[in-house]
């Protein structure tokens, strides 16, 4: 039953979906309506189950104190903080919450997305190497883009480094990202009639 | 062991030293780079500015405006948060109508704070006669508020981030749909505007245009070539662009120029944005991080030629001595 009925849910709604997408009919678009006014009902839950499970985690890691569960107090105080300050004053320009914003999550997010920097350097030092024709090939686009996508390209080599940059990123790159796409978008289409009609049901979990 | 295997060894701390100054240095010490426009950007400038009221119009009688969704967390601010802000500016000088929305919870704070980034420079613009920040809305939402903002934009997304019933704002005055909310502009850190390709465009013929951290903005080429992207700032050359083209046209001081020419565009004049103390820094973050850019790619080409030459003469040796 506890996986018998999942199935069922997803088998049918998957094909009432694909009967409103693929039939215009009143009574397809009655159940659309019906749907979404469910779905709004439905959204605040999963805030609520949000919620819940990240206190439940970092609670049972602070219980079993597996490594690093110092880390998950920190985690439960930024939410219930942030939170409180939220609610108690607004979330306006101004108020606690836009302070911790600005002045905590920004230069956090910012500071880890930066290391991205540093680690291409590191890997462009130590790894990009004009091992053989492709990855030769490889390097030297990557030259002309870097230098393309920047002012002292231009003002080193000129604005034909422009439309080179913009001949590889229009042709060679798009053929290929254009290939990735349909591949993926045929996998998806096959993984969803799988799912449709019951094949594929390892979303249930449970191991099978 | 001599210098080139020595180099093939060198500590990485070494490398992020280097890289920290690289990028630090320009940072503190400005100086002016040129700022090269590319047709994906001017062409979403071109889109924009159509939006604003003829000089014989009121602006609120206008029935064209666009929408930004802001799909992204504080993490790619530093790309992002420019071209919303240039975006915005563009809108507040020109008297152009938008509309702000996220799915997201974090970005809902990056909203408010572009809104009143830019606001502060125009305090003639008003909530619910110029812009509307419609707010957060519960991921769960996305498609129906998509697919309902093609049918009416007030019954889709009901009230905006103050509580005020969208129906009754003054901005809505000649906007019902994507006829007239004719563009929206994507912000993501990740694949941009997909959602919108596929139900805003596909079903209802809006205009989708998307702003990208540079590593996506691969990714957004095929899209752009069919035309299902309308125009695409990538990255902080993307920011740094659509600045550039905000100071040299919509905020011109005298308003003959203020309609974009290519002539205009060439003049040397508007190159020396990043010293000129006219413009609010705030205003130019995008073209002072491109000097940083432009030095860290230089530096890390040079790594690139560095590693290899090292490489390629230690397999010398090594085929030498074997």
């Amino acid at each position: 039953m506890k996986r018998s009925i999942p199935l069922a849910i997803v088998i049918i709604l998957g094909f009432l979906f694909v009967g409103y997408v693929f039939i215009p009919h009143k009574i397809s678009s009655d159940f659309y309506e019906w749907y979404m006014e469910w779905i709004k009902a439905m959204s605040p839950f999963g805030v609520i189950l949000g919620i819940m499970s990240i206190i439940m985690t970092h609670t049972a890691r602070i219980q079993h104190k597996v490594p690093n569960w110092q880390y998950s107090i920190v985690t439960l105080i930024a939410m219930i903080f942030t939170a409180y300050a939220g609610f108690a004053w607004g979330t306006q320009e101004g108020t606690p919450f836009m302070w911790l914003f600005k002045n905590v999550q920004m230069p956090m997010g910012a500071t880890m997305f930066s290391l991205l920097a540093f680690y291409i350097a590191s890997a462009s030092y130590k790894a990009f190497r004009a091992r053989s024709a492709e990855a030769t090939v490889l390097l030297l686009a990557a030259i002309i883009v870097m230098l393309g996508q920047v002012p002292v390209g231009v003002s080193l080599f000129g604005e034909g480094i422009n439309d080179i940059t913009h001949w590889i990123l229009n042709v060679p790159n798009l053929a290929s990202k254009r290939g990735i796409a349909l591949g993926v978008g045929l996998g998806m289409v096959a993984t969803s009639l799988r799912i449709l009609l019951g094949i594929e049901r390892t979303y249930l979990g449970g191991g099978e | 062991m001599n210098i080139f295997e020595r180099l093939q060894m060198l500590d990485r701390r070494w490398i992020f030293l280097v890289v920290a100054i690289a990028i630090i240095v320009p940072l503190i010490i400005p100086f002016n780079s040129k700022t090269y426009t590319t047709e994906p950007t001017e062409k979403l400038y071109r889109l924009i500015d159509s939006y604003a009221p003829a000089p014989d119009e009121k602006a609120i009688e206008k029935d064209r405006a666009l929408l930004l969704v802001f799909t992204h967390d504080a993490s790619t601010m530093s790309e992002l948060f420019p071209m919303e802000v240039a975006i915005l500016r563009h809108c507040f000088a020109r008297n152009i109508k938008v509309f702000t929305l996220t799915f997201l919870p974090s970005a809902a704070p990056i909203m408010d704070y572009a809104i009143n980034t830019v606001k502060e420079e125009f305090p003639e613009v008003k909530s619910g006669e110029h812009y509307v920040n419609f707010g957060y809305k519960i991921g769960a939402l996305m498609l129906p508020i998509i697919l309902g903002m093609g049918e009416d934009i007030s019954e889709a997304v009901d009230i905006d981030a103050e509580g005020r019933k969208i129906s009754s704002l003054p901005i809505m005055k000649n906007i019902k749909n994507y006829n007239e909310m004719n563009l929206i502009m994507d912000f993501s850190g990740s694949s941009a505007g997909g959602a919108w390709i596929v139900y805003a465009r596909s079903k209802f013929g809006a205009n989708v245009g998307a702003g990208v951290t540079a590593v996506m903005a691969a990714d957004e080429y095929p899209y752009l070539q069919t035309g299902q992207l309308t125009g695409m700032l990538a990255g902080l050359k993307g920011a740094a662009e659509y600045e550039k083209l905000v100071d040299v046209f919509a905020t011109n001081p005298d308003p003959a120029k203020r309609e974009f020419s290519r002539e205009l565009l060439k003049d040397t004049k508007y190159d020396d944005a990043i010293t000129n103390p006219n413009i609010k820094t705030k205003f130019k973050q995008a073209r002072i991080g491109m000097n940083a850019q432009s030095v860290a790619h230089i530096m890390i080409i040079v790594f690139i030629l560095i590693g290899n030459i090292g490489y390629f003469i230690t397999k010398y040796k090594q085929k030498q001595q074997g």
